[in-house]
C-alpha cells in the first residue's frame, strides 16, 4: 500500500518527478565532473539563464491564460536597445533609472498587446507575432547601425557584473513575488479561472479582458526589465540580442508542466523547468558532447518530455477508469 | 457572411462583382494595386523586368504558404518549417559535393524534407494531446541542430557545383522559372483545397475535430499526410533558395515559419483553423513580395520593412473585429 502510494504521488505531482529529475541530472554531472555542484558553478549557471527564468515566469501566467507570447525577445532587444543608446551618448548614467525606464518600455508594449488580444479578439500568437517583427525592427531603427559596447557601458554593467549579487536577487524576487501571487492572491487565482474555463470565469463576475490585459502587461514589464538587466550582465546592447530567447522560455515553461492549453502549470514546476534546461546545458559539455550538438539534444528532451508526460497522463487515466470498474 | 468583414468564408460564394470587391480577397487585390503603384512612385527602377528579376530571392518562401494554410484550416501550426528548409539545403549541399548527378541532389533535398515533415506527423497523429505548437517547437531545434552538426565548426557549406543549380534559376522569357513553379503549386494546391472532398474534409477537421471523427473522416491520417506536405514543400523551398544563395549556413531559413503564417494570416486564414482560403494567401503573398522588392528598390532598412509587414498583420487581423463593433452600433442607432 505504501509503495503504491510513493507511486501515485510520483505521477500525480509534477513537481515531485522534476525534482527527481534534477537530482539524477546532478549526480550524473557530479560523477562527470565533481566540480558541478559547486558554489561558483551553481551561481554562475542562475547568472547565464537569469533572463530565462525570470520571463518563464511570465510566461507562465500567459501560457495559463491560454495564450502565448512570442514578442518577449523582441520587446528585450529594443528595452536593451535603448538602455544601450542611452548609456552610450550619456543621456541617463543612473543605474536605477535606466532599470526603470526598459521596464516601462516592456509595460507599454505588453499592454499593447493585451489590449489588441483582449479587446481585439485577435489571436495571441499572431498579434505577437507582428509585435515580434516590430519591437525587433525598432531596436534596429533605435540602433541605427550602432551598438553599445563594454566602453559604453561601464559603471551599468557592475549590476549585472560576475559576483555582484543583482541578477540573483531579482530572479530571486521574481520567483517569489510570483510564487505568493499565483497561490495566495486573488489575481493569481483569476488566471487560473479565465484559463481553465473562459466561459464560466466571465459568467463568474471576472473580468477577463482585464486579466488578459494585465497577465500580457506583466510579461512586458519582465520582458523589459530583462532587456535592461540583459545589457547589464552582457555588458553589451546590439538589435539582434537574444534572438529565438522566446523559445527556450517557452520550453523551460513546458518541461516544468505548464500546458499550452491554460489552466495548469505552477511557478515552482516553471522554476524546476527552467533549471533543468539550465543545468542540462552546462552538463552536456562535461559528459563530452559537443557544443555544436548542444541544441539538437535540447530539442529531443523537449520533445522526450512532453512525450512521456502524455504517457503517464494516458496510464494515470487508464489506471483511474479501472478503479471505477472495479 | 463575406461581406466588408469577409475573412469569414460563406458557402455561397459572392455573386455580385460589388460584393466581390467588398470580400476580404477583392481588398487584397486591391491593396496589391497600391502597393504596385507606390512601386511606381518610389523607383524609376521598379519595372516588371526589375520585379521580376529579383522575385527569386523571395518566392520561395511561397512554397512552404501552401502545406502551411492546410496546417492552419486544421487548426494546427508548424513553426518547424524554417529548420526543415535549412536542414533539406544542408543535406543537398552535401549531395551536391559528394559528386552526385543534380537529379538526386533534388531528390535528397525533396526526401529530406518529406522526412522531416512525416516525423512531425507521426508525431502529432500518435500523441494527439500534444498541441502542434510544442511539437514543431522540439523539431525545430532538432532538425536545425541535424544541421548545425553537419555542418560543423564553419556554421556554412558552399555548394560547389553551382553551374548545376543555373538549371533552377534560368529564366522562361521574362519570367524566372520559379515563377511557374510556384503558380503551378499555387494551382494544385487551390485545386485541391477548394474542389476535392480531400479539401472539404481539412474544412471539417478544422471547424469541428470531434464531429468530423464522428463523421468518419480520418482525422490522424489526414494531419500525418498535410504535415508531411509542409515538409517536402520545404524541400522544395530549401531547393530554389539554394539556387540563389549558393549556400547554407545555420541561420539559412531563420524567421521562415513567423513570414509564411504571416503572409497567410494577411491573406485571411484564421488560426482557429475551418477558415480561409489559400487564393487570398497567395495574393497577400504577392503583396508581401512586391512591397519587399520596392522598399528594397529605395534602400530601406531590412528591418524597418519589417516593421511594416508587421504592422500590416496587426491591422489585417484587427480588421474583421472593428468592422463588426462598426456594424454593431450602426445596427443601435437604427
Amino acid at each position: 500500500m505504501k509503495k503504491n502510494s510513493v507511486l501515485k504521488q510520483l505521477t500525480k505531482s509534477r513537481e515531485f518527478s522534476l525534482v527527481i529529475v534534477l537530482i539524477v541530472l546532478c549526480i550524473v554531472a557530479t560523477i562527470f565532473s565533481p566540480s558541478f555542484l559547486s558554489p561558483t558553478n551553481i551561481s554562475q549557471i542562475f547568472r547565464n539563464n537569469a533572463l530565462t527564468m525570470i520571463l518563464s515566469v511570465g510566461m507562465l501566467c500567459v501560457l495559463l491564460t491560454g495564450g502565448i507570447d512570442i514578442s518577449i525577445a523582441s520587446i528585450l532587444a529594443f528595452s536593451g536597445m535603448t538602455v544601450g543608446m542611452l548609456l552610450k551618448y550619456d543621456v541617463i548614467t543612473n543605474t536605477f533609472l535606466l532599470f526603470v525606464i526598459g521596464s516601462a518600455i516592456g509595460v507599454g508594449c505588453g499592454l499593447l498587446n493585451g489590449l489588441i488580444i483582449a479587446k481585439g479578439n485577435v489571436a495571441p500568437i499572431i498579434s505577437t507575432m507582428g509585435f515580434m517583427y516590430i519591437w525587433r525592427g525598432l531596436a534596429y531603427v533605435i540602433s541605427n547601425n550602432e551598438w553599445a559596447s563594454g566602453a559604453d557601458v561601464v559603471g551599468y554593467s557592475d549590476f549585472g557584473a560576475d559576483g555582484s549579487m543583482g541578477p540573483y536577487i531579482i530572479i530571486a524576487a521574481v520567483f517569489i513575488i510570483g510564487f505568493i501571487v499565483m497561490k495566495w492572491t486573488k489575481f493569481g487565482r483569476k488566471i487560473y479561472a479565465v484559463g481553465s474555463n473562459t466561459e464560466a470565469a466571465r459568467v463568474s463576475g471576472i473580468n477577463v479582458d482585464g486579466v488578459l490585459i494585465y497577465t500580457y502587461v506583466i510579461m512586458g514589464f519582465l520582458s523589459g526589465l530583462c532587456g535592461a538587466l540583459s545589457v547589464s550582465i552582457y555588458a553589451s546592447a546590439q538589435p539582434n540580442m537574444q534572438y529565438a530567447l522566446e523559445m527556450d522560455v517557452i520550453a523551460s515553461c513546458v518541461i516544468g508542466g505548464v500546458s499550452m492549453s491554460g489552466g495548469r502549470g505552477s511557478v515552482v514546476g516553471t522554476f524546476l523547468g527552467a533549471l533543468i534546461l539550465a543545468f542540462i546545458t552546462r552538463a552536456l559539455p562535461l559528459v563530452g558532447i559537443d557544443a555544436i550538438a548542444q541544441n539538437m539534444v535540447k530539442g529531443v528532451l523537449i520533445l522526450v518530455v512532453v512525450v512521456l508526460n502524455v504517457v503517464t497522463q494516458r496510464m494515470m487515466d487508464r489506471a483511474s477508469l479501472e478503479r471505477r470498474e472495479m | 457572411m463575406a461581406g466588408r468583414s469577409g475573412r469569414e468564408i460563406s458557402i455561397a460564394s459572392p455573386k455580385t462583382p460589388v460584393k466581390r470587391i467588398l470580400s476580404w480577397e477583392g481588398a487584397l487585390v486591391l491593396i496589391f494595386i497600391a502597393v504596385n503603384i507606390l512601386g511606381v512612385i518610389l523607383s524609376e527602377n521598379y519595372t516588371v523586368a526589375n520585379v521580376l528579376r529579383q522575385m527569386p530571392r523571395y518566392l520561395a518562401e511561397i512554397f512552404i504558404l501552401f502545406p502551411m494554410g492546410y496546417i492552419l484550416i486544421l487548426g494546427d501550426i508548424d513553426i518547424s518549417v524554417g529548420s526543415i528548409v535549412c536542414l533539406c539545403a544542408t543535406t543537398a549541399c552535401f549531395a551536391g559535393n559528394a559528386g552526385f548527378p543534380f537529379p538526386v541532389v533534388m531528390l535528397v533535398c525533396l526526401l529530406t524534407g518529406l522526412v522531416c515533415g512525416a516525423v512531425n506527423g507521426a508525431i502529432l497523429a500518435k500523441f494527439t494531446e500534444l498541441p502542434s505548437m510544442i511539437v514543431t517547437l522540439g523539431t525545430q531545434i532538432i532538425f536545425r541542430g541535424i544541421a548545425e552538426v553537419a555542418m560543423g565548426s564553419g556554421g556554412s557549406i558552399s555548394y560547389t557545383n553551382s553551374i548545376d543549380l543555373m538549371v533552377l534559376t534560368q529564366m522562361v522569357g521574362p519570367f524566372p522559372i520559379v515563377f511557374f513553379f510556384v503558380l503551378i503549386s499555387a494551382v494544385i494546391f487551390i485545386v485541391l483545397l477548394s474542389k476535392t472532398t480531400f479539401g472539404r474534409k481539412l474544412y471539417a477537421i478544422g471547424s469541428n475535430k470531434e464531429a468530423a471523427y464522428y463523421a468518419g473522416i480520418k482525422v490522424q491520417k489526414i494531419r500525418f499526410i498535410v504535415f508531411s506536405l509542409a515538409g517536402l514543400m520545404s524541400g522544395f523551398c530549401a531547393l530554389f533558395l539554394l539556387s540563389v544563395l549558393f549556400s547554407a549556413n545555420t541561420t539559412t531559413g531563420n524567421g521562415f515559419e513567423m513570414e509564411v503564417i504571416a503572409m497567410a494570416v494577411f491573406g485571411g486564414i484564421a488560426t482557429t483553423g475551418g477558415k480561409g482560403n489559400l487564393v487570398g494567401g497567395f495574393i497577400a503573398a504577392f503583396i508581401i513580395v512586391c512591397l519587399r522588392v520596392a522598399l528594397g528598390l529605395i534602400n530601406m532598412n531590412t528591418q524597418l520593412i519589417l516593421v511594416i509587414i508587421g504592422l500590416m498583420l496587426i491591422i489585417a487581423v484587427l480588421m474583421p473585429g472593428i468592422s463588426q463593433r462598426i456594424k454593431g452600433m450602426r445596427k443601435t442607432v437604427k
